[in-house]
């Protein structure tokens, strides 16, 4: 089952690899923005269910529950969880779509490093899961300054700058922040608290990711947060103010 | 709950990492299939961080190179030996080739110059060192390990370097589909071929009456004429065909990678003979005392008459992507993915003896 996901992956990076004249990095690029597509439906539901959170959050019957339950945080998390259930809303409606695209993060991966094939086992491995394209091997791997089957540096007066990974921390952070509903000062509910870790692990572990393994799934990353960022913008449902760290007003420091 | 929740969060994470860490390309590095060379009572091999050297008769170990393993260097192509047996070359996959001492392991000099991996094994002749990188360049080399050129192609150079007699040449196969004769004295290129219709990894055989055959991975074996550079026939395999094609005598032993081997007449490039005994062929045949020996990656060590009648079809463990190796009346085999690193059998299939993977 694993292997037939992988062989498609492959195949049809190496198809749009022949198709645009093959260029590895525009063929990563060009099959990130269709699987965006293909998994729309999942964003869809990732990004209703944050608009969902958002207008729950910020409602009166919210706020005069985190009123009335400030000093029992288990009668809070009773009553969130029964207004959650009543309004049909998940409280992991916003994580569980990301976490379900990890199959596909790792599927990519393979199918990038086993694409590339810089080493004899890498392209006995490639060898049996391609039925034709042998005229297309070697794969040309290099994209602008990068070697996307190693980890990417770019030498700038002298240091090794990891660029890419740099990207990716940066777009891992405006895409969760954008897509990420704000939460409320006394916020306790055990999804709202998953969702804070994930918005500040998050970008750092896909830096890390981008910046410890092969430089085309760091491009896969930057492609893929561009693109939601995109699908949000598009739908109206960008959160811009999230993104900057909220400072505590005047009003609120002379409290 | 919540600090649960959190540390269900890290442990995805940290699985997710783990996963991609054991798929990738750079960090996990047993990427290759081990090389062998055999000299009088010494065989020496690569495989993974180290060089070895071993008693023939016993499988002993005399040194291993380096002593301890580095960081991120491995070594797969064959350690061969140069300069009158003074130095043993060791070409890595961190860009280096070595030479050590072939009595006791220990470095002489080494080159680093190039900017990729060393798949293939370098080449040694009277008049130097000629080692293909996967950079795509040949580099020349003097004993000293000073560069005396290079040329390049257009693709990675997998394929070892071969000596003609015929032509005073050196011959290059590379993935960018061409073969090309080289000058060895300053590197300038004499010939080159057509466009062959695919990558070549491995390197070609040349008949004593300088008839060059190679692999290609467009599923043929082709003959080319070293003096009018002309292809002289195509065979037509059933999927890629990756390891050098065999001359003996009139007959030529050649393999693709569905498992089929095939024995062509070396004139007319017409089949004798076909068998497919399961499992694909990537390494080349070795022919000793009449029997040819071929290995496939189902782990099976298949002894066929030279008629084509199969012997033996022994299971090995591990997969046998190395070429099987002539020491005497002995057969060596490398074998990946297995508890020993090197097998020495007797022409009977008896196991002489077994190089365990070191603790």
């Amino acid at each position: 089952m694993w292997d037939a996901f992988i062989t498609l992956m492959i195949n049809a990076l190496l198809f749009i690899y022949n198709l645009i004249g093959q260029n590895f990095g525009w063929a990563i690029i060009i099959f990130t923005v269709l699987v965006r597509v293909v998994t729309y439906p999942l964003t869809a539901k990732q990004m209703k269910s944050s608009k969902a959170m958002q207008d729950l959050q910020g409602s009166k019957e919210w706020n005069d529950m985190q009123t009335k339950y400030k000093n029992d945080k288990e009668g809070l998390a009773q009553k969130q969880m029964e207004i959650y259930k009543e309004k049909g809303i998940s409280p992991f409606g916003s994580c569980l779509p990301l976490l379900v695209q990890f199959p596909v993060i790792i599927g990519l991966y393979q199918a990038i490093i086993r694409t590339l094939a810089v080493t004899p086992i890498q392209l006995v491995n490639l060898s049996k899961h391609i039925n034709d394209g042998a005229n297309l091997i070697p794969i040309n791997s290099q994209f602008w300054w990068m070697e996307l089957s190693e980890p990417e540096r770019l030498p700038i007066l002298g240091v090794a700058v990891p660029v890419l990974a740099i990207l990716v921390l940066i777009s891992s952070y405006i895409q969760t922040k954008m897509v990420t509903p704000p939460g409320g000062a006394g916020d306790k509910a055990q999804g709202a608290q998953m969702t804070q870790a994930m918005t500040l692990y998050m970008p750092f572990f896909m830096g890390y990711l981008a910046m410890t393994f092969a430089s085309g799934l760091a491009l896969y990353f930057i492609a893929t947060n561009l693109a939601t960022i995109a699908q949000y913008v598009i739908t109206g449902q960008a959160n811009f103010k999230n993104i900057l760290p909220k400072l505590p007003s005047f009003g609120q420091q002379e409290k | 709950m919540i600090k649960n929740k959190k540390i269900l969060f890290i442990i995805i994470l940290a699985v997710v990492a783990l996963t991609l860490g054991a798929c990738s390309g750079r960090r996990v590095v047993a990427t290759g299939w081990s090389g062998i060379t055999v000299n009088e009572e010494t065989v020496y091999f690569s495989y993974g961080p180290h060089a070895y050297a071993l008693n023939l008769k016993n499988g002993a170990q005399q040194w291993q190179f380096p002593a301890e393993p580095i960081n991120g260097v491995d070594f797969y192509a064959a350690p061969v030996l140069a300069d009158e047996n003074s130095q043993l070359l060791v070409a890595g996959y961190d860009s280096v080739l070595y030479s050590v001492n072939p009595a006791n392991g220990s470095e002489n000099w080494s080159f680093g110059s190039a900017e990729n991996r060393y798949v293939a094994p370098p080449l040694a002749t009277e008049e130097g060192i000629f080692a293909a990188n996967s950079d795509n360049n040949l580099y020349a080399l003097d004993f000293d390990g000073l560069l005396q050129w290079e040329f390049a192609t257009e693709d990675p150079l997998w394929a070892s370097p071969i000596w003609s007699e015929n032509c005073g040449c050196i011959y290059q196969a590379s993935m960018d589909h061409y073969l090309y004769a080289i000058n060895p004295e300053n590197g300038k290129l004499i010939w080159k071929s057509e466009d062959l219709g695919g990558p070549i990894v491995n390197n070609p055989s040349i008949s004593e009456d300088g008839l060059i055959v190679l692999a290609t991975f467009n599923n043929e074996i082709i003959a080319i004429d070293e003096e009018n550079h002309q292809v002289e026939w195509r065979f037509q395999t059933s999927d890629w065909a990756w390891a050098t094609p065999v001359i003996n005598g009139d007959q030529v032993y050649a393999s693709d990678i569905s498992g089929t081997f095939y024995t062509l007449d070396l004139q007319s490039g017409e089949t004798l003979w076909q068998l497919q005994p399961g499992g694909g062929i990537y390494s080349s045949p070795l022919v000793q005392d009449g029997m040819i020996y071929f290995s496939t990656d189902t782990s099976s060590l298949v002894a066929v008459s030279q008629e084509g009648v199969v012997q033996r079809n022994q299971p090995i463990e591990g997969k046998l992507y190395a070429s099987p190796v002539g020491a005497g009346d002995k057969v060596l085999l490398a074998p990946s993915e297995s508890d020993y690193f090197l097998l020495a059998l007797k022409e009977s299939g008896v196991q002489v003896w077994g190089y365990p993977q070191p603790e």
